[in-house]
């Protein structure tokens, strides 16, 4: 077995009096789909934000591609090889598509936010970039709408270039085809499920046969514990997991 | 979007139209005391037009550069661009070194925050009575300048001189505006954890921002003196930092040319009505509510309202 991308070791997370996380420990592996899944308020994205920064853990160790990042900044674990996606839809509304998509790449060099003295658009290489994220996202021919005025499952398929285009090791994908047409959800799986060849994925998800089908192995939460960690075939016929989560749906 | 942004544009041709025929609409003083203001008030543009960060103490950064100027120029005798260039250059340094502190708050905070270092200057400046002059200022400064053989003595060549330096930060203001640099803050401005969730250390990109701010409004206080030949304390009060908010949002904080109509503005209204009414200042009021009700985008943006209805015109011939 190959060294772990990610170890999140014993974390803990609170909020004044109520334990969000306890303990929880998680491994991911390089070039896997690792889905978490557990009932509303199982602490998935409350997990999210302690691994990629935004809340820093009360308690444990995380460690990322070889570097202790349990107190690093957010923009720091981003230059490490980490990137995310937003649950509610985190863009900049006011600005056009492309302009999303070519902040997002422009991050990546972290130089080139300094340059004041010229105009963006005269990194052709850039330029590219966006251009194969936004048909990679399929929003070609949405690059110049104002991110506000894009439909929902439009914004949701922006989010996840926005992630991509940090060329992440690994992305944290929240809740990627939350609100999503059927059509949507069919082509963002299947994007889903291609980046298993370029970098490791942690996905939140509620649509459960979409988590069975395209996941490496899953990881099941329940009030901020792990209750069951396997791959998909096993999931699906654990009882303590089909108690706790999927006997509430099925 | 892209449009608008492109650089130089229409907006660059206006100001520079502007600058050359205002010493013939109004008294050179007053079209100096125009530029000069224009300047400071890029400063608030930057900031609250760029990165959406409101500051009440832009006046500080502007007294700073009035202050450093003026004991240059009378008391170690160097040149006129050197003195401005370190007046300059202790309004971002010390705007830098504030605003690591200021922007890592947020809000009301932020503005709070700003507001208080704003007082404390004024105060500053009386407790060191024997350096600032206190409540009398600093007199006796040079009153003709020489710039590569060009004498700066009569209110037409001082003019030339002011309006040159605002409209060089003015294509500064709008060169970074449109930059990679730029986008950044723009990014920040939209939504800023964001921002810090693709990568951009934010705190950094702020301080940057808010110490090219001061830069700004510490040139232009180095100007006001040159003016003036003494230095005003009113110049560190307060009432200098809301002047420079006020004709920034009178005339726009979408583009820096709305730092120009916004100090015309300001300044002649001012000059006008202060001679016959002295509670000039409650017509400012007035206007400024009804800006913000009915032209949310300021004077600049009437000008831009008006080129669309007038390219639909011409678009329907």
């Amino acid at each position: 077995m190959t060294d772990p991308i990610l170890i999140a070791d014993s974390i803990d997370v609170r909020f004044g009096d109520f334990q969000a996380l306890s303990g929880f420990s998680l491994s991911v592996q390089p070039g896997t789909i690792h889905a978490l899944i557990g009932p509303n308020g199982a602490g998935k994205t409350t997990l999210f934000n302690a691994l990629t920064g935004a809340r820093k853990p009360s308690g444990g160790r995380i460690v990322f591609d070889g570097h202790a990042v349990t107190r690093t900044s957010v923009h720091r674990r981003v230059h490490y090889g980490m990137s995310r996606s937003f649950q509610v839809t985190a863009l900049f509304a006011a600005l056009t598509v492309a302009e999303n998509l070519r902040l997002a790449v422009q991050a990546r060099y972290a130089s080139e936010g300094w340059i004041f003295w010229r105009s963006p658009h005269r990194r052709h290489d850039i330029r590219d970039e966006v251009d194969a994220l936004l048909a990679e996202t399929f929003l070609t021919d949405r690059a110049d709408t104002r991110t506000g005025d894009l439909s929902h499952g439009g914004q949701r398929s922006l989010e996840i270039g926005m992630a991509l285009a940090g060329r992440p090791k690994l992305i944290f994908l929240d809740e990627p085809l939350a609100g999503m047409g059927i059509d949507d959800v069919h082509r963002t799986k299947g994007l889903i499920d291609s980046l298993r060849s370029r970098m490791a994925v942690l996905l939140i998800e509620h649509n459960m046969s979409v988590v069975l089908d395209i996941s490496d192995r899953i990881t099941v939460m329940a009030a901020g514990r792990k209750i069951a960690e396997d791959i998909p075939a096993k999931i699906r016929t654990d009882p303590a997991v089909r108690t706790a989560y999927l006997g509430s749906t099925a | 979007m892209h449009a608008t942004e492109r650089f130089p544009n229409l907006a660059t041709a206006i100001v520079l139209a502007a600058l050359v025929v205002l010493p013939f609409t109004v008294p050179a003083t007053l079209a100096s005391q125009i530029a000069i203001f224009a300047t400071g008030a890029l400063s608030v543009v930057l900031l609250l037009g760029a990165v959406g960060l409101l500051s009440f103490g832009q006046g500080l950064y502007l007294g700073v550069g009035a202050y450093v100027c003026g004991i240059l120029v009378r008391d170690a005798g160097i040149g006129l661009i050197p003195a401005l260039l370190v007046a300059s250059l202790s309004g971002a340094v010390l705007a830098g070194l504030l605003g690591s502190v200021i922007v890592r708050r947020h809000g009301v905070y932020f503005v709070m925050l700003t507001l208080a270092f704003a007082q404390m200057g004024y105060f500053v400046v009386l407790a060191f009575k024997s350096v600032t002059g206190g409540e009398n200022g600093l007199s006796g400064l040079p009153r003709q300048f020489d710039i590569l053989g060009l004498s700066i003595a009569d209110p037409l060549s001082m003019y030339g001189f002011m309006a040159g330096a605002f409209f060089l930060v003015f294509l500064l203001v709008q060169r970074v505006i449109a930059s990679p640099f730029g986008s950044v803050l723009a990014a920040i401005r939209e939504n800023e954890p964001r921002s810090e969730a693709l990568g951009y250390p934010v705190a950094r990109y702020k301080t940057a921002a808010v110490a090219l701010a001061g830069g700004i409004a510490g040139l232009a206080g180095g100007l006001h003196v040159i003016f003036l030949g003494f230095v005003p304390p009113s110049d560190i009060e307060l009432e200098m930092s809301q002047r420079l908010l006020v004709i920034a949002l009178i005339g726009g904080i979408g583009s820096p040319g709305g730092a120009l109509i916004g100090s015309a503005f300001y300044t002649i209204v001012s000059e006008a009505l202060s001679e016959i009414w002295p509670r000039w200042m409650a017509l400012i009021a007035l206007l400024l509510i009804g800006l913000v009700l009915f032209l949310p985008g300021g004077l600049w943006s009437a000008g831009r309202r008006i080129s669309a209805l007038f390219e639909r015109k011409i678009a329907h011939d």
